[in-house]
């Protein structure tokens, strides 16, 4: 984690005080190399010559605008840009993540959430190329290998075919809430899923078959009457 | 420009009925009075007859009966029988100046016309001829000659007269109608442009140019008018947005000061719980004003709104879901009642969400002890309309506080001040419902929870 707060971060900002607080808040989560701007001007001046690694833009300069600011160090950058507004309408949000922005982030704000994106995008901007590799995860006694499709249960193998993998990866993704059963149909039959509700309790039981110790008493993958189903994992290897 | 149309047809259409009663109560008239006429006293020629077969030979003497006297004597007129020699062998008060003798021709002549300016008739009698004459003057008579062929086409002459006639009517009528119409018609499609609020103008020229003035004064003032209106919630609205955004960056500080004080561990707890409460403050603050700013646009309809058709069903899942995935207090349940999949509307989906969120929070917030929850989608009993009630079973409010519930806080229409929280929570979901073109319907009792209708027209 703490190789990106080695990054150069630029904040364009006109008010002293929110530039002065965001300098403090990145400071004290670790960053050190820290640029300040008040204008478009100094902004580019500063790109050009410190080439900053990652840009939070105030959307209301002195002298312009972020949108066109970044439309600017787009033509000699492709550095990771946050965009940091009070103004919080629909049409200024797109104008922004549709200039190529990597976020959009509404004035008043947690300076923990600005942090958190800010790592959420050197992480992924900076990260050296690596294989994604899918999570293995224990359900009780069952061994779940969501990368090999796998469920290893009292020295017995069972494969999990496509559509169970599908669906037990976006259960695991969000493990311990429930996944309404609409999200679960359109992440394995995509938009159309409509009609596929009966298809999807027949998976629910396939998978239980394979993962659950007592398949009509499940511990693991619960249903929730009415909304959807809820994977509870309770250790994780 | 139908209107037009209409009113033409209508025009027309009371001109020929106009024409063709006319028409007939002059026949009728015309009739009447000719034939009346014609019958005036005794007709000629009746007396005529009458006196014919009322004129008996007894002898050498002749005897008229007293009827027939009596019409000769109500017409003034004399009467005289004519031998078959030409001789007169007897005479009813007839003028001295009138011959006792008549040729064969002079009988032809005054059988057709007059005898000396006397109008005369005959008719045959077994002795000669009965001629009987009326006073100078008194009658005009007339022979006409027709050929059979005429006679024999006479009623289709009638008819065709009279639909001549109607036609005549009608072209008469359409063509005055049509100038009229020519006239009017842009005075109505000027008086459908006010209704539909677009601007147009009218020369004002020909018999409407009075109306015409009228009409074009109107329809500028009532654009001023608008745009007057237009531009006065359009500042209204930009001055809310304003203040929004200028109080977002000092709250970014509030915030952000607030939640590091939370965080810091060099600062003693007591001083932390202090920043946690300034912190939650500052977030209410932040949702009064993004919402304060979200209604101003709702109120001036000035909210651009992106919809696409979206299942209720799955929302309303979603909405659910989320409540129960963002740790709702143990002291609340909610449960989600789908009775139909097939309940599709028109929405903006953001602002949907926005609305169901609100009242269920409405629910909560106002049920700090907690409650029961239930949401349901289902149609309205006509199969039109997609409904979501939320119901709760928590204490509930006097009914006639509920009509307050929808309005905006401090607004005139408001009766009784608020009570809590910001107050821009239910008027918010009541302007999203109308901006789905639906409406909100609250129903509620003390003790007895309160249910919240949402009714929006189905997508099709």
């Amino acid at each position: 984690m703490e190789e990106w707060k080695q990054k150069k971060v630029l904040i364009v900002e006109d008010e002293l005080e929110i530039r002065n607080m965001i300098d403090g808040f990145l400071r004290k989560e670790g960053f050190s190399r820290i640029f300040h701007a008040g204008s478009c001007k100094e902004a580019l001046e500063i790109c050009a010559s410190d080439k900053p690694d990652i840009a939070i833009l105030d959307v209301m300069l002195p002298d312009g605008d972020g949108f066109g600011l970044l439309t600017s160090i787009r033509r000699f950058s492709q550095i990771p840009v946050i965009f940091l507004s009070a103004r919080g309408e629909d049409e200024d949000r797109l104008l922004g993540l549709g200039l190529g922005a990597d976020d959009y982030i509404v004035k008043p704000f947690l300076p923990r959430e600005l942090v958190l994106r800010l790592l959420v995008i050197l992480r992924r901007v900076y990260a050296p190329p690596q294989i994604d590799r899918l999570p293995v995860f224990q359900l009780g006694d069952s061994t779940i290998d969501l990368e090999a499709a796998i469920v290893t249960r009292d020295h017995h193998e069972y494969a999990l075919t496509a559509k169970e993998h599908a669906l037990l990866r976006k259960l695991y993704e969000n493990r311990g809430r429930i996944v309404t059963s609409d999200a679960l149909c359109q992440s394995v039959w995509g938009d159309d899923y409509y009609g596929y509700e009966n298809t999807l309790m027949v998976h629910m039981r396939r998978i239980r078959e394979k993962i659950e110790p007592c398949p009509s008493t499940p511990e693991f993958l619960l249903t929730v009457r009415g909304l959807g189903y809820k994977l509870l994992v309770k250790e994780e290897l | 420009m139908d209107g037009a149309a209409r009113i033409l047809r209508r025009y027309t259409g009371a001109s020929i009925l106009i024409a063709v009663f006319l028409l007939i109560v002059n026949y009728i008239i015309l009739g009447t009075f000719v034939f009346k006429g014609m019958n005036e006293g005794s007709p000629p020629i009746h007396v005529t007859q009458a006196v014919a077969e009322g004129l008996h030979k007894n002898g050498s003497h002749y005897t008229l009966e007293p009827n027939a006297q009596e019409w000769l004597q109500k017409s003034q007129a004399w009467a005289m029988l004519i031998g078959n020699d030409g001789k007169v062998i007897w005479d009813y008060a007839i003028p001295n100046e009138l011959p006792r003798t008549y040729s064969l021709a002079e009988v032809a002549q005054l059988s057709r016309n007059y005898l000396q300016d006397y109008p005369v008739f005959v008719w045959e009698h077994e002795l000669g001829l009965v001629v009987v004459g009326y006073p100078k003057d008194s009658l005009a008579k007339y022979q006409f000659h027709f050929p059979i062929s005429w006679i024999s086409d006479l009623p289709y002459r009638l008819l065709a007269l009279l639909f001549g006639n109607i036609l005549l009517a009608a072209l008469l009528s359409l063509f005055i109608g049509s100038r009229l119409i020519r006239a009017i018609r842009p005075l109505i499609s000027e008086i459908h442009a006010l209704s539909e609020d677009q601007h147009t103008h009218v020369e004002a020229k020909g018999m409407f140019s009075g109306i015409a003035r009228s009409i074009n004064h109107a329809s500028s003032l009532l654009q001023k008018k608008n745009a007057l209106l237009k531009a006065r919630d359009e500042a209204r609205s930009n001055w809310i947005a304003g203040i929004s955004h200028d109080i977002r960056t000092p709250l970014s500080m509030v915030l952000g000061y607030a939640s590091e004080l939370e965080e810091s561990d060099a600062v003693p707890y007591e001083q932390q719980q202090k920043a946690s409460i300034i912190r939650k403050q500052g977030e209410k603050l932040r949702s009064l004003v993004s919402d304060l700013n979200l209604v101003s646009m709702l109120e001036y309809e000035m909210q651009p709104i992106h919809t696409k058709p979206i299942r209720l069903s799955t929302l309303a899942r979603q909405i659910v879901t989320d409540f129960l995935n963002n740790d709702l207090a143990e002291t609340f349940t909610i449960e989600l009642d789908v009775t139909t999949e097939q309940c599709f509307v028109m929405g903006d989906e953001k602002l949907l969400v926005r609305a169901i969120t609100n009242l269920i929070q409405n629910s909560i917030v106002h049920n700090p002890s907690g409650c029961h929850i239930h949401v349901q989608t289902a149609l309205s009993p006509n199969q039109r309309n997609a409904l979501l009630i939320i119901t709760d079973n928590g204490k509930g409010i006097e009914p006639s506080m509920l009509p307050d519930l929808v309005e905006l806080p401090y607004s005139s229409k408001r009766k009784s001040p608020l009570q809590n929280g910001h107050g821009l929570g239910l008027p918010m979901v009541a302007r999203i419902a109308a901006a789905h073109h639906g409406h909100l319907l609250l129903t509620s009792d003390t003790g007895k929870g309160m249910t919240a209708e949402l009714c929006f027209p189905l997508s099709s």
